[in-house]
């Protein structure tokens, strides 16, 4: 099994890039294999659909430095690069990140961020949920060789 | 850790400061600004710094819209908006829902308390043990080897364990996050016999472990305990007492001396939580014959029944539009007027009141108004920091034998759904008690929309700002009189405020990549 999560808040034009992209992948086919799911403000009770898990692409607004819809891909290091260490009721990402290597009773996942710079429209959500189901489907590298450069996607 | 702090200038031989302390271990943005004098607090304001508006948002939907919206407010509360939004429309309906869909509310509502009472108190409540002020004091090592975030043994065990207790809410709801299965006249899911089983076994899981690890005795002993007598008895009764995280919460929140600061109002009030069937062996607390855990309003241990005519919002010191005194949420406006010229004004909360008067909600209020024997025997010296924090790590004792019983009631056979008419016109209210206390959502629909839409939140009667008689919020009126050692490191004020559990609006939960953040928390 592999799972798309979209996580963030529909209600916060700022960080609705999840959700946007979640609705996107609800109406497109998709293989069987890949579970697309709308994490929403979930934070870590997220984690028992990250464990048992093959491969997993969350998508979620993220400030990397780029332009407004700007698409990037982050490793799973990259994005809890600046996690909080003490837990909160809005400990999001980056924290479930963090403590998914300290808590997970099973081998992990690969795991890989979509990250979508500001409040993104029609293209970059398009763009956004090609690349995940490419990512979730067959890999970050594989999907890189087989499918168009994303827009402002980088390594 | 440490604090952005502004220092005023002296002004006078009294020297004061001012602290402005961002505590973004909630939900939502909160800033508290402290003024300190001769070491103490001697003011308080508390500052939510983002708008929701989720109020306006619902104006103008179809009338079930608040069962889909309202569960998105906040990613810990899902369930408590989901079960007051849906009791709203069943007073609209006139319709009460069949016992056994109430018993599958309850469950799903008891199971998000149990998660929310151990995550708030071991891994935030507990984080601070672990702060560097406390480096010098016998027990810290042993705090560190418990509590260090994401390293210390009962951080990893509890993240590891309410992990798994949330299914309960997945099987019952049919899907999880987002389960939108309460339905007016009940719910639109019919658990089977392997789910019913499979809930129950998680639910014994959970109990375990809590007997185990948190309490060290089984839940029976631990209702024995009905004094601070009682208390110091149990405590050292065995080694496994102790040892507990229980015991070692109450050793160390002596020593570091919770038990002297966050007095607060001494105003409780619960809406009350949990419908008890007509046909169920589940009593209630303190005699009630409505809720497991009843409803009220307290000044000190002097309780009286609740009536939710007497709850009206003030916005005299809240970034909306001005109207004189309080209005009923029924009346309620939501009109954001944030100019930033007017001083008085410094939150996006409103100020709720009740009977004119502040009150606090939570763990602590339900014990108070359910004329619990220990906690009435502590708020003879008054609330603080402490009882507050041990009422809420004690309440899943509370809970699970009840759960435990409404999951051997269930029938899978039986009803689940009354069929209700849409719903075009009227008004009602929904009022329960989320984890973090007192929740209500006042509804009116005409012509098939929602014409008005007015929530009020646990944490705005904990986090209010003041009210019109410029009276202080309750964690505001709390912090009064906490002796601040360090303002550089002012953990203890971070006490005061996390033991009523804060949790404001849900915010944007972006990532912040290659960059940190421009302030520092508490």
């Amino acid at each position: 099994m592999k799972r798309i999560i979209c996580v963030g808040n529909r209600h916060s034009a700022a960080d609705a890039a999840g959700p946007l992209v979640y609705e996107r992948l609800a109406r497109m086919e998709r293989p069987l294999d890949i579970e697309v799911i709308d994490g929403a403000l979930a934070g870590l009770d997220l984690l028992r659909f990250v464990e048992q898990t093959e491969r997993v692409v969350f998508v979620d607004a993220v400030r990397a430095g780029g332009s407004r819809g700007g698409v990037v891909v982050l490793t799973a290091d990259e994005a809890e690069e600046n996690a909080p260490e003490i837990y909160d009721h809005s400990a999001g990402l980056a924290y479930l990140l963090r403590a998914l290597r300290r808590v997970s009773e099973g081998p992990l996942p690969e795991i890989w961020v979509v990250g979508i710079e500001g409040i993104p429209e029609g293209e970059t959500i398009e763009t956004a949920a090609d690349l995940c189901l490419s990512i979730a489907a067959e890999g970050y590298q594989a999907a890189r060789q087989h499918a168009a450069p994303a827009c402002g996607a980088r390594a | 850790m440490s604090a952005t702090a502004t220092l005023n200038v002296p002004t006078s031989c009294t020297a004061k400061k001012t602290l402005n302390i961002p505590l973004n271990r909630v939900e939502g943005d909160l800033e508290i600004r402290i003024e300190l004098a001769d070491g103490r607090v001697v003011d308080a304001w508390s500052s939510g710094t983002m708008y929701r508006g989720i109020e306006n948002i619902l104006v103008g939907r179809g009338p079930l819209d608040g069962l889909v919206i309202t569960p998105r407010i906040c990613g810990i509360c899902t369930t408590a908006h989901l079960t007051a939004a849906s009791k709203a429309l069943d007073a609209i309906a006139g319709i009460q829902p069949p016992p056994d869909a109430v018993r599958v509310r309850n469950l799903a509502l008891t199971t998000e308390s149990l998660q929310s009472d151990v995550r708030q108190t071991f891994l935030t409540f507990a984080a601070d043990f672990a702060n560097p002020a406390y480096r010098e004091r016998p027990l810290f090592e042993e705090a560190c080897r418990r509590y260090t975030p994401l390293k210390g043994e009962t951080a990893i065990e509890v993240i590891r364990q309410t992990k798994r207790v949330l299914e309960i809410v997945a099987i019952l709801g049919g899907q999880w996050p987002h389960s939108s299965y309460m339905v007016p006249g009940g719910i639109a899911t019919v658990p089977s016999l392997a789910d019913l089983l499979q809930c129950r076994h998680l639910l014994a899981a959970y109990r375990s472990w809590y007997e185990t690890r948190i309490l060290g005795c089984p839940i029976e002993r631990w209702r024995e305990v009905r004094s601070q007598a009682g208390l110091d008895g149990w405590l050292e009764e065995s080694a496994a007492h102790r040892d507990s995280d229980l015991g070692f919460f109450i050793r160390f929140a002596r020593e570091i001396g919770l038990d002297h600061i966050g007095r607060g109002h001494g105003n409780f009030l619960s809406f009350g939580q949990l419908d008890l069937p007509p046909d169920t062996q589940v009593r209630g607390r303190g005699g009630a014959t409505d809720y497991l855990i009843p409803a009220g309003f307290a000044r000190g241990s002097e309780v009286s029944a609740f009536d939710q005519a007497k709850v009206a919002e003030h916005v005299a010191h809240s970034w909306y539009v001005d109207y004189a005194g309080g209005r009923h949420p029924s009346a309620g406006q939501t009109q954001p007027y944030a100019t930033g010229a007017e001083s008085q004004k410094y939150s996006w909360a409103k100020a709720p009141r009740y009977d004119g008067l502040p009150a606090e909600t939570g763990p602590l209020a339900e014990m108070v108004i359910a004329r619990h024997p220990l906690f009435l025997d502590f708020l003879a010296q008054g609330p603080n920091a402490f009882v507050r924090q041990l009422a809420r790590l004690v309440r899943p004792a509370e809970l699970m034998p009840a759960m435990e019983q409404w999951l051997s009631e269930i029938t899978p056979d039986g009803t689940f759904y009354i069929p209700t008419p849409a719903i075009s016109e009227g008004e009602g209210i929904g009022t329960t008690q989320a984890a973090r206390g007192a929740l209500g959502h006042w509804v009116k629909i005409a012509d098939a929309k929602i014409q008005h839409y007015q929530i009020i939140t646990p944490t705005a009667w904990n986090g209010s700002p003041r009210d019109s008689d410029d009276v202080r919020g309750p964690w505001e009126e709390a912090l009064i009189g906490t002796p601040v050692a360090d303002p550089a490191n002012p953990v203890v004020l971070g006490h005061v405020v996390r033991s009523f559990d804060p949790c404001l609006v849900c915010t944007v939960h972006a990532l912040h990549r290659g960059r940190s953040l421009a302030r520092q928390p508490l």
